[in-house]
């Protein structure tokens, strides 16, 4: 689903606190429209009020699941943060609040 | 066996429901809603509870036993141990997303501002590890 809306003019920026191998992998695979970000020090995860202490399955700080989606002028459109472990975002609903900005 | 019929009902419950989250699991909308297992487990609780106040015989204390078990596990699980604490939102839809500068996977830095005026950004936060 994500690389379609990459091919459809949409820039996706997944975010983790590493670049591990398999990131590096797709993201050379992939259109430059889907670029994996690292957020080492877990700033910007914070900056987003997404930080999860101690949630990783080491104990390390960990971001909670989320996806936002941006329009032209940077403001958010819809956003879906995950409060609850077992849940992970509808990938048509991503779509279709994608597909409703342009 | 009939009279028990409400007993063998709320254990089929039960055990339908733990069957079928994880059967469904791939199915967004049993993924993304955990609390219909609670739901299940509730309705199961409830069904064996009044047979068991009807007749307190033990194929009903059984069902009720294994249903009020699995509804404070599952209740447990999915209401505490499974929730993410976060702080106060700062997203708000309508409201401009945080910029932020973060090195990609070769190193080159990426602004989410460069993007105003361009392209609509999905930005996806993940925990990095499979």
């Amino acid at each position: 689903m994500l690389t379609e809306l990459g091919d459809e003019g949409v820039q996706i920026l997944a975010i983790s606190p590493d670049t591990n191998e398999r990131s590096q992998e797709l993201a050379e695979r992939l259109k430059a429209r889907y670029r994996f970000l690292a957020d080492r020090d877990l700033t910007v995860t914070q900056r987003y009020g997404l930080l999860h202490a101690r949630g990783g399955d080491k104990g390390q700080d960990v971001p909670a699941p989320a996806t936002i989606v941006l329009d032209r002028e940077g403001i958010v459109r819809w956003l879906t943060v995950a409060d609850n472990y077992q849940v992970r975002p509808d990938p048509t609903d991503v779509a279709r609040a994608v597909r409703a900005i342009k | 066996m009939s009279k028990y019929g409400p007993a063998l009902f709320s254990v089929a419950l039960s055990i339908g429901a733990i069957v079928g989250y994880f059967s469904f699991l791939r199915v967004p909308f049993i993924r993304n809603h955990p609390p219909l297992y609670v739901a299940a487990f509730a309705l199961a609780a409830a069904i064996a509870a009044v047979a068991t106040v009807r007749a307190p015989r033990w194929p009903n204390l059984i069902a009720l036993a294994l249903s009020v078990a699995l509804l404070g596990l599952g209740g447990y699980f999915n209401f505490v141990m499974a929730r993410i604490p976060l702080g106060p939102p700062i997203l708000r839809v309508g409201q401009p997303a945080p910029d932020f500068t973060l090195p990609d996977a070769k190193g080159t830095p990426v602004t989410l501002a460069s993007f105003r005026g361009r392209t609509p950004v999905v930005v996806v936060f993940y925990r990095g590890y499979w």
